[in-house]
């Protein structure tokens, strides 16, 4: 009897935590489109090309997009080879004990929150960019991506190294066999085996990086402007999330600001997004296949 | 069903359960009225010191008041108070004319409390190479990008560390009023963008080719303010020029409310007012309102 009160029951349970959940993220989304409509109504596409931000130029987001592009770019050089490196070597070099006391402190920097590394980067990292450089100032898109590099560093290395564990003892055993040496079987047997785990990887680090804000915000410099030269890293600029946590405290109630940065943050929401889906079809387009075959099957 | 799976589930419907608990408990809370009476004041990061200082006072004098002092800038200040977020802005500017539109219901009323001075203020090892004065042209050639190196202005040979503020700061608006007679002006010439008066002062302090705006109780002895050149008159940031009148990037520090203030905000904005609370202004490194 009690079966047949807890069945409906818990099926009412469960649609309603999935109803709520997907809810929260449709809420998100609407609010950005609502809230951006003003200032793409008054700035159309220039809001993607523009490089102005005050109510008589218009608003453009160009500098803030870019500089969100070039600082993940540089965490991502600094993080996947660091981080695949030492993946490999926590994964197929390292033995018990040892192995499990790495992968422990890994898991553990990895969710360190990204306000302490802002506070490393000022203390530290803006000095030693200033002088070993011979700038006249260290906050530097080159300072973002370098503390960017090293939050996402533990992340990128763990799963890598998951990645690297799933693959098959025996493909290793095969290659060796077969007469491969150890760098030999690690390159050409196991490493693209995990390609996929290790892309994913690199994909949940840039969605990282490019949502930090406070530990951009403090050594970023904070100027709307692009580099000049384009690829000048050693000059300040502004990404989209230092760009919100400067401005959102005092523009909202501003209307035609507010409406910029919630486009801002529609833009930024969107690039995540776009990151996100990339990594689940891109990389495992037969997982995804093969999980939607069996769906149908079960009916 | 298999005992882990059991588990499993009374931990999912557990979890549920208190989830809901809680959201029936928060719903049914009624706001009750604290005993004491709360004042929440924000804003600029100028006015800061002498509110923390005088709500200090004024708190130990009445018991039941409670006062919340919160940083963020002017801009922060208008919109927390328009926004019913704190009673009180601290704010270093005048309220401006988009700010007025944005907001055509709320009824701001200002109360000056102090006057001070925004100095041009530059790394120390600059001025101790000699350069102690700058004309509000070269100033503002400066933060146009015209002028990038100190040489040009009679300093050492090394490129200028351009600094700006964020855009709603009081302390930006009263300084490109002076330099560019637009409070919203554009520095083309910015290398970089501060918030409050403490980053500001920090930044200036660690570069040693710097040049930056912030208000006269600020600087010490890494970060030192030009004497500005006005028609061949040079006005140092002192207290005393601005307490004359003389120095011209002067402005009036206010404490801002929605109407008029009434009860315990009014008391203390009086207590401010008061003798005592002119006296924490003086010891502040401002000056007196009325001197």
């Amino acid at each position: 009897m009690l079966q047949s009160v807890l069945e409906p029951l818990a099926k009412f349970f469960f649609l309603a935590a999935f109803l709520i959940s997907i809810g929260l993220v449709a809420t998100i989304m609407l609010f950005l489109i609502m809230g951006s409509l003003p200032v793409f109504e008054q700035e159309g596409w220039e809001f993607f090309t523009q490089t102005t931000w005050d109510a008589e130029r218009g608003y453009g987001a160009l500098p803030m997009i870019y500089g969100t592009i070039l600082v993940t770019f540089l965490a991502v050089c600094f993080a996947f080879p660091l981080g695949l490196g030492s993946a490999i070597i926590s994964s197929e070099v390292l033995r018990g004990r040892l192995r499990l006391m790495i992968k422990a402190v890994m898991e553990i920097l990895a969710g360190v929150p990204g306000v302490i590394y802002g506070l490393l980067g000022i203390t530290f990292l803006t000095t030693a960019v200033k002088n070993v450089f011979g700038l006249i100032d260290g906050n530097t898109i080159l300072a973002a991506g370098i503390i960017l590099g090293v939050m996402i560093l533990p992340t990128v290395m763990t799963l890598s190294d998951d990645a690297l564990k799933s693959v098959p003892r025996a493909y290793r055993e095969q290659a060796l066999a077969l007469g491969l040496g150890r760098s030999e079987t690690i390159f050409y047997a196991v490493l693209p085996n995990a390609i996929k785990g290790i892309v994913g990887a690199v994909l949940l680090g840039v969605s990282r990086a490019m949502g930090e804000t406070i530990a951009v915000m403090l050594v970023i410099g904070s100027i709307d402007r692009l580099p000049q030269p384009i690829y000048n890293i050693f000059s300040s600029a502004q990404t989209i999330t230092s760009k919100l946590g400067r401005e959102a405290a005092e523009a909202l109630g501003m209307a035609s600001q507010w409406s910029a940065l919630l486009g801002l943050g529609l833009v930024l929401f969107m690039m995540v997004m776009a990151i996100t889906l990339i990594g689940d079809i891109a990389v495992a387009p037969s997982e995804v296949a093969r999980i939607s075959r069996t769906e149908d099957s079960k009916g | 069903m298999q005992k882990p799976v059991r588990v499993c589930g009374n931990i999912f419907f557990g979890m549920f359960a208190i989830h809901l608990v809680i959201g029936i408990w928060l719903a049914g809370c009624s706001r009750e009225k604290p005993a004491e009476e709360i004042i929440r004041i924000s804003g600029s990061t100028t006015v800061l010191p002498i509110v923390a200082k005088t709500a200090e006072r004024f708190t130990e004098l009445n018991q039941n008041v409670k006062i919340t002092v919160s940083p963020g800038g002017s801009g922060v200040g208008i919109r927390s108070v328009a926004a019913g977020l704190a009673t009180i802005g601290m704010v270093s500017r005048e309220i401006s004319p988009e700010e007025l539109k944005n907001y055509p219901d709320v009824d701001f009323v200002r109360h000056p409390i102090a006057r001070d001075a925004v100095a041009c203020a530059i790394s120390s090892e600059v001025y101790e190479a000699g350069l102690n004065k700058l004309s509000k042209g070269q100033i503002r050639a400066i933060y146009s990008g015209e002028i990038e190196n100190w040489r040009a202005v009679g300093g050492p040979d090394q490129e200028i560390l351009c600094i700006d503020k964020e855009s709603h700061r009081g302390t930006r608006h009263v300084f490109m009023g002076f330099i560019f007679g637009d409070e919203n002006a554009v520095a083309l010439g910015a290398d970089l963008v501060t918030g409050s008066n403490n980053e500001e002062q920090s930044k200036i302090a660690l570069s040693d080719t710097a040049i930056g705006m912030l208000s006269i109780p600020w600087l010490n002895q890494e970060v030192r303010g030009v004497g500005i050149e006005v028609d061949g008159v040079v006005i140092e940031p002192s207290i005393e020029n601005v307490r004359k009148g003389v120095y011209p990037i002067s402005r009036d520090l206010l404490l801002i409310t929605r109407g008029e203030p009434t009860g315990t905000v009014l008391e203390y904005i009086q207590f401010v007012l008061s003798a005592e609370g002119q006296r924490v202004v003086e010891e502040s490194g401002y000056v007196a309102i009325g001197s």
